[in-house]
């Protein structure tokens, strides 16, 4: 019987194939009979003893797609949805500075708490909200509210409730925008269960909804039809599109109110935005077209003060159109991918698109560049596999169309990415563009082959390119290219891994599916005006009856190499190129093969499509053992003994990793993760980890990262939770203490004071709220002194801010009191006067200059007189 | 301090953080040689950065009040595997600043400890201390995270240079040019070392064990430490002794310079040489290997020297030295990161360690890595450069299919080539004499014939003269082709088919002169070939030449046809165009739909086939390509079944 490793029921002996030399199995079938009960036992038991003590841990990747990423107030830090996870990205440096976790499902909407901006809320389709305190990473209240949440939307004016999105019960793709009221409870987690209904018949996206100034009224946009709900009239207006004159797609892709006036700005399916005005009114509506976008507007996004409105889509370049006018606006091009998301910073000077490939890039108000934020690039299909660069111990993969991405696993960035293709991608449906799908690093790094073919299926245009690091420039070049190395698609390369002989022993072996393997050589350019003394040229082509060549792999000496030709594995000397010896397990084609290292190199392990996995000796040409197991990765480790298969079996990957030369495996991990396992590899440690377990030995010298469908990123650790959580809360708890700057000073001071004095005089104390939450002075401290208006603009603001705290004194004395930075006039007058002074407060802060004069006493007015015939051309110079 | 301050981050060098003269902290990432980003501190001009420590990373500080519990919470998603990334730096006006790299901002400010420059800042590796020391004489202990100064004593009666913390955390090395070490919790005096005649620059503990096992350790007694002065061109190695008498220098280093950056790999087992790396102020690296037992008199020179300097052949031949500015071994300990170039832009790269050799010099076109570092400062896309001299391998070019030749057989071909190289002067010189034969012999003769076309081929053949052999090869006539090929000698048809196929992989219009050659060769001499016994190599290239040209013939036949038809379509319509009436008048009369239309139709067809004829015609004559190809087909008939009896 063949050794059981999965769980199906045990399949019928292999039976060999003619001709090909594998002896008669009763030898292997023996042992096999011997250890099979065995080895069925000790992985049973292994699940039993350790259940996950060999934890999955997620390591990068993964959507980033969820909502719109958020800016701190500050807009030093910039929070997005990734996965089931928040990250807190620092802008300044590009690193993580958080991951806030504890969403069980992928996260769907992220909201600054209006009333604290330390905090935010977090809404995920695991149907709960959750609010942080996103600077410590600590989850201060769950609400669960039970239905899927798909959207998140918080206002300024709703003190205790947030907007969320979730399904219409009974009815299949219907949404509803509700209203969730946040109870306050003492404890953490808390229900959220009374929700009242708003909008009906929602689009499910995020970007499909949108509030308007002050929170007044609501937009929503679904298919042709728009809908207004405004709150304090309860009146809804719906508008819709004809769809029958347009010959493009008119439908509504994305919505965005004006933040200071009544004007919404919608983006369509066939690249137009319009603006929609004086909608209060059924009929009387109107609205202007702003077109540029050739294809589908994915977001849009107003500035601040509404004067901007940027938009971007499929063509990944980043539009800002000014003043709603067609004529002017400006680009931002070659983003690399589509925008997905745009959002603002509060004060303005930032913006951020989030891109499909899970790229965030940072722009200035400007539209300069600023920042990219890049982790594993999300690539349409990684068809390079996972390959480890042995120069930068980068793992190298697929990356933007055309490129391969270098990405550090230690900082969970990308290094570089590499332009292979070397042509402007161009985004146009049906365009037939050229991709990577094949790459290999000889043992050192000092040689790259890559493989790029046209989409085309039948007749693929290929190009097999020869790139050379040179040291002396730190860079990769070109030092062969040649087109059309095969007929077919190459289904496979490798280098012959030699890492103490010279280039000259550097084989490189490319297998097609025209039924040839050929082997590539470096030789001497005999042409002596040639610059380079080297470049690779065909040395041999080999075929097996005319089967389609799959796979092939060199074994750790560089004496053998293993073709896989659909069903039969051939052993060929990599001396004379003369076949050795062939193997063959039908039913079933090989899917993988790969050579035993170090002690078990005399086995040749190959994986069919029939669900086996088997072992031959090399030495006696015969089946060692076989397994019946469902293999869609073989990965060996290159420093040890050891192999990693993956197996896809009713909807579970499960892991297996054992020693050729050994009958049981290693290590059994189940249901390893919940998505399909696509590529593994084995990265090399720089030190050699301690373990402590011995089961767990051989992830000593390696790591083995897992690739699953959905591009995340995973690897297995044997450290314990909290080992592995002690870096993040290691952090210094260095105090924040930085030196006052001399404004601050002033300002400092001058608060101070008033607080003393309000104390000295026994009343309760007043505090100027207003001038605290002044926007005026709040941004004059915020914004950096370069994006600033000059001075003389800004001294009317600034002394209109302060004229609040001291109510009822004159513009002119405050001025004045401005000038003389610390005098002491603020004296008992002001605060006798403050309940006065609080009636007023209501009033709009410009109106305030004029309302005051007139309610002056007579003894203010006749000082007032006298200020008057002062000179204020001081003002001016400002 | 002449050098600007610059450090590695702990534990893999991750990050690399420089202080340039221009007060700005630039930060480096060593992996991708990237500027990760940059932090200018208010006070950059008047108080220049001195020095720079980053944080330790076993750091184990004590949790807040509502750190443990709350933070365990978090569940194994949490795991961004984040550095301590507190960056220490001391400036020349006596202030410290605690710099956030993850967060690149200012976390806080030390102040009120120094009231002069800042020469050296340790960080404690287990407590949150931070040490300072500084020209005011004082040594102050920091509480880095009250920001408050926790202690402060005078250390010396000159300005202080230098500290170094002991690997147990329990005394402090510090030097100004004597070195002392300090126990810390008493602060007082435990040893007094000569030190150096000059101010110290670098202090550094080298053992974290003593050597001797037999005694008990106890934290500091046994181990060694390395000390290095500015303008001193040793360094020197202490150990620490119970006794106090031991105050010189167990053994030194020799440098060629005052050293400015050291680093080591500490040896944890007795048997492992502790490794070295000395950056001295002329921009060489020195490396040593030692184990540390005891004394030795003589300085040590240093195993291996590594040396950088730009390539210099294009443009100004003389290669100019690149100083190499820090260096630190990386943590498997077989490979170095070396910074070189300009500091405001250095150039990070690992260089794995060979120290076999006694002296390295990396070449490194410094200007060239800079400009291609440029582009991908933003966007991270990095261009491999493609070169025009990149070789090209398309079907049927010798090397993209298989060279039929045995590797033997290659290099005998290669010897066989040089022979002729040799005799090719004195061929030359024969040519030359050939040549005015030649003109002598068309002269009187008028008219070339076809023997003496032969001998012209062959002469050409032999002494590889283009000229000639273009004059030959480019005749068009059939005959002349034929009767040349039938009245050369034996021994040429080898060379010319050689010549055939160099002149077949030039350009199509060449090729179809050649084809003509190649047909009658191979008609008339097919006898001689199936004789040789190496035919497959020598013709292999041939074959395979043809091979690929033939594998397109389909394709192409293909696309003619289409685009034959689509050609003779447009004429069609546009015929149809000129004579509208005639239709219109055939669409009045519908009912009987058998006669009518067929008519027309007929008539259509005579039409199309009388433009088809025309537009073969003009193909024909236009489209010289394909009548290669046609005859190329007819060459491969010819030479296939040939091959196939010599593989039997």
């Amino acid at each position: 019987m063949s050794r059981l490793w999965g769980r199906s029921p045990p399949a019928p002996p292999p039976c060999l194939r003619e001709g090909a030399r594998v002896q008669p199995a009763h030898r292997a079938r023996r042992r096999r009979g011997q250890s099979a009960p065995g080895g069925a036992a000790r992985g049973r038991r292994d699940k039993m003893v350790a259940p996950g003590a060999l934890r999955v841990v997620r390591c990068g990747g993964s959507g980033l797609r969820g909502a719109r990423a958020v800016f701190s107030a500050d807009s030093k830090y910039l929070l997005c949805a990734s996965g089931d996870f928040v990250k807190v990205l620092s802008v300044n440096t590009e690193e993580t500075l958080r991951l806030l976790c504890g969403h069980a499902d992928l996260v769907t909407g992220i909201q600054l708490n209006p009333h604290n901006h330390m905090q935010l809320y977090s809404s995920s389709l695991d149907g709960t909200i959750k609010l942080w305190d996103f600077m410590d990473g600590i989850p201060i209240k769950t609400f669960t509210v039970g239905h899927k949440l798909l959207a998140l939307y918080t206002l300024a004016s709703t003190e205790d409730s947030v907007f969320v999105v979730i399904p219409k019960k009974g009815e299949r793709d219907t949404f509803q925008l509700v209203s969730v009221k946040l109870t306050k409870g003492t404890g953490q987690d808390l229900e959220g269960k009374e929700l009242s209904v708003v909008l009906d018949g929602v689009g499910a996206s995020t970007k499909k909804i949108a509030f308007g100034r002050e929170g007044a009224y609501v937009v929503s946009v679904k298919n042709v039809d728009l809908q207004v709900y405004f709150f304090e009239k309860r009146l809804l207006n719906r508008f819709s599109l004809s769809t029958v004159k347009t010959k493009g797609d008119n439908r509504f892709s994305c919505v965005v109110c004006h933040p200071r006036e009544d004007c919404i700005a919608t983006g369509h399916a066939d690249g137009k935005i319009r603006l929609w005005r004086n909608f209060q009114h059924r009929k009387a509506y109107t609205y202007s077209t702003l077109h540029w976008h050739h294809d589908i507007v994915m977001d849009l996004a107003y500035s601040v003060e509404g004067t901007r409105l940027l938009s971007g889509g499929v063509e990944s370049v980043l539009v800002q159109w000014h003043n709603e006018s067609s004529c002017q606006k400006d680009f931002l091009p070659r983003l690399g991918s589509p925008i997905e998301y745009i959002s603002m910073s509060s004060d303005g000077v930032l913006c951020c698109t989030l891109h499909t490939d899970n790229r965030i890039t940072i722009i200035n108000s400007n539209l300069r560049f600023s920042r990219s934020i890049q982790g594993l690039i999300k690539s349409r299909d990684v068809k390079t596999g996972l390959v480890v660069d042995p120069r930068t111990k980068a793992l190298v993969l697929n990356g933007e169309p055309g490129h391969l991405q270098f990405y550090s696993l230690q900082s969970d960035q990308q290094l570089f990415s590499l332009d292979i293709v070397q042509r402007q991608y161009i985004h146009q449906a049906g365009l037939k563009q050229s991709d990577l799908v094949k790459v290999a690093f000889s043992a050192r790094g000092t040689w790259l082959a890559t493989v790029e073919e046209s989409e085309e299926v039948t007749d693929p245009e290929l190009q097999l390119k020869l790139w050379f690091y040179s040291e002396e420039t730190q860079s990769f070049a070109l030092n062969t290219r040649i087109n059309t190395p095969h007929d077919n698609h190459i289904t496979d390369m490798c280098f012959r891994d030699m890492d103490e002989l010279g280039d000259d022993s550097l084989i490189l072996v490319t297998t097609g599916r025209d039924c040839v393997f050929k082997v590539w050589v470096i030789v001497e350019d005999s042409d002596p005006e040639a610059h380079h003394n080297v470049s690779w040229s065909c040395d041999f082509i080999g075929s097996y009856h005319n089967y389609q060549a799959t796979n092939c792999c060199f074994s750790e000496d560089g004496s053998l190499l293993a073709v896989s030709f659909e069903e039969t594995v051939t052993v060929w000397d990599s001396l004379t190129w003369d076949l050795k010896c062939t193997f063959c397990h039908p039913p079933g084609n090989i899917r993988n093969i790969c050579f035993g290292r170090l002690t078990c190199s005399k086995y040749l392990i190959g994986a069919t499509d029939y669900g086996f996995l088997c072992c031959w000796n090399l030495l006696t040409c015969a089946l060692e053992w076989s397994a019946h197991l469902n293999v869609v990765i073989l990965q060996p480790d290159p420093l040890s003994e050891h192999i990693a298969a993956v197996s896809w079996l009713s909807k579970e990957s499960s892991l297996f990793v054992f020693k050729p030369s050994e009958p049981r495996p290693i290590y059994i991990q189940r249901n390893i993760c919940k998505e399909k396992i696509l590529l593994a590899a084995f990265v090399p440690r720089d030190e050699p980890e301690t373990i402590s377990s011995e089961k767990y030995l051989w992830l000593r010298n390696s790591q083995l990262f897992f690739l699953t469908d959905t591009q995340e990123l995973m690897t297995l650790s044997t450290k314990s939770l909290e080992e592995r959580l002690t870096p993040s809360s290691k952090q210094l708890a260095v105090e924040e203490s930085l030196p006052v700057t001399p404004f601050s000073v002033l300002l400092g001071k001058h608060r101070r004071q008033q607080a003393q004095e309000d104390i000295d005089l026994g009343k309760p104390v007043v505090h100027n709220k207003q001038e605290q939450a002044s926007p005026a002075v709040k941004e004059l401290l915020h914004t950096p002194a370069h994006v600033l208006p000059s001075a003389s603009f800004l001294c009317t603001i600034f002394i209109n801010s302060l004229l609040i705290s001291k109510e009822n004194k004159s513009a002119e004395e405050v001025a004045d009191e401005v000038v003389e930075m610390e005098s002491e006039k603020a004296d008992g007058e002001s605060d006798e006067e403050d309940v006065t002074a609080m009636e007023q407060e209501d009033t709009s802060h410009v109106e305030l200059l004029g309302e005051i004069t007139c309610k002056l006493s007579k003894s203010q007015e006749k000082e007032l007189r006298k200020i008057r015939k002062m000179d204020y051309s001081w003002i001016s110079a400002f | 301090m002449a050098a600007a301050p610059c450090a590695f981050s702990p534990r893999g060098c991750r990050l690399f953080a420089s202080a340039g003269s221009d007060g700005r902290l630039r930060v480096w990432d060593t992996a991708g040689s990237r500027l990760q980003h940059e932090f200018v501190p208010s006070a950059h001009l008047s108080a220049a950065c001195t020095c720079l420590a980053w944080a330790p990373l076993e750091a184990r500080q004590p949790l807040g009040k509502d750190g443990p519990q709350r933070k365990k919470r978090k569940s194994e998603g949490g795991e961004v595997d984040k550095q301590l990334d507190i960056l220490a730096i001391g400036t020349a006006v006596g202030s410290i600043l605690l710099y956030s790299t993850v967060k690149g901002e200012l976390q806080s400010k030390l102040d009120g400890g120094h009231d002069s420059r800042v020469n050296c800042v340790r960080w404690h590796q287990e407590s949150c201390c931070l040490y300072s020391c500084s020209d005011d004489r004082h040594i102050v202990e920091w509480n880095t995270q009250t920001c408050k100064v926790k202690c402060k004593w005078k250390g010396d009666n000159s300005s202080i240079t230098c500290l170094c913390i002991s690997p147990d955390g329990k005394m402090l090395l510090s030097a100004g040019r004597t070195i002392k070490l300090w126990d810390l919790e008493t602060k007082e005096v435990y040893r007094h070392f000569t030190g150096h005649a000059t101010s110290v620059s670098s202090l550094i503990f080298t053992t974290v064990k003593p050597t001797n096992e037999s005694k008990p350790f106890d934290g500091i007694t046994g181990l060694y430490f390395l000390s290095g002065a500015i303008h001193d061109r040793l360094l020197s190695v202490w150990q620490i002794r119970s006794d106090r008498k031991e105050k010189n220098a167990v053994m030194s280093f020799a440098v060629t310079d005052e050293p400015t950056f050291v680093d080591l790999t500490v040896s944890e087992v007795k048997e492992e040489p502790v490794k070295l790396a000395v950056v001295c102020r002329d921009g060489q690296l020195h490396l040593f290997e030692h184990i540390l037992n005891g004394y030795c008199k003589k300085p040590l020179t240093s195993n291996c020297t590594i040396q950088i300097a730009t390539p210099g052949n294009d443009g100004d031949s003389t290669p100019k030295p690149v100083p190499i500015l820090a260096a630190a071994f990386c943590t498997d300990k077989q490979s170095l990161l070396l910074v070189y170039g300009n500091a405001l832009q250095p150039i990070i790269e690992k260089v794995s360690l060979n120290t076999s050799e006694s002296h390295i010099c990396l070449v490194r076109d410094v200007q060239k890595v800079l400009s291609l570092r440029t582009d991908a400062a933003v966007t991270k896309v990095k261009t491999p450069a493609v070169n025009s001299d990149a070789k090209v391998l398309v079907p049927g070019i010798p090397g993209h299919s298989t060279a039929v030749k045995t590797p033997a057989l290659g290099k005998e071909k290669k010897k066989n080539k040089r022979k002729p190289g040799e005799t090719e002067e004195s061929i030359e010189e024969r040519l030359g004499a050939l040549d005015i034969d030649v003109s002598k012999v068309k002269t009187p003769g008028g008219l070339p014939q076809t023997d003496s076309f032969a001998v012209l081929l062959v002469q050409g053949l032999e002494s590889n003269d283009a000229q000639i052999l273009n004059k030959v090869l480019n005749t068009r006539k059939e005959n002349i082709v034929k009767n040349t090929v039938a009245r050369m000698p034996m021994h040429a048809v080898i060379p010319l088919l050689h010549e055939l196929t160099k002149r077949l992989q030039g350009n199509p219009y060449s090729a179809s002169l050649m084809v003509r050659w190649l047909k009658s060769v191979l008609t008339l001499h097919a006898s001689y070939l199936s004789t040789l016994p190496d035919l497959i190599p020598q013709l292999g290239m041939l074959y395979q030449l043809m091979e690929s040209r033939v594998k397109t013939l389909q394709k192409l036949s293909r696309l003619h046809g289409r685009l034959f038809i689509l050609v003779s379509q447009v004429a069609a319509s546009q015929t149809v165009q000129e004579v509208p009436e005639v239709n219109q008048t055939a669409k009045l009369v519908y009912e009987d739909d058998s006669s009518e239309e067929e008519g027309s139709d007929d008539e259509m067809i005579a039409d199309k086939d009388s433009d088809e004829n025309w537009d073969e015609d003009e193909d024909e004559q236009s489209d010289e390509q394909e009548m290669t190809v046609e005859k190329e087909v007819n060459g491969d008939s010819d030479l296939e079944p040939e091959n196939e009896s010599e593989e039997e």
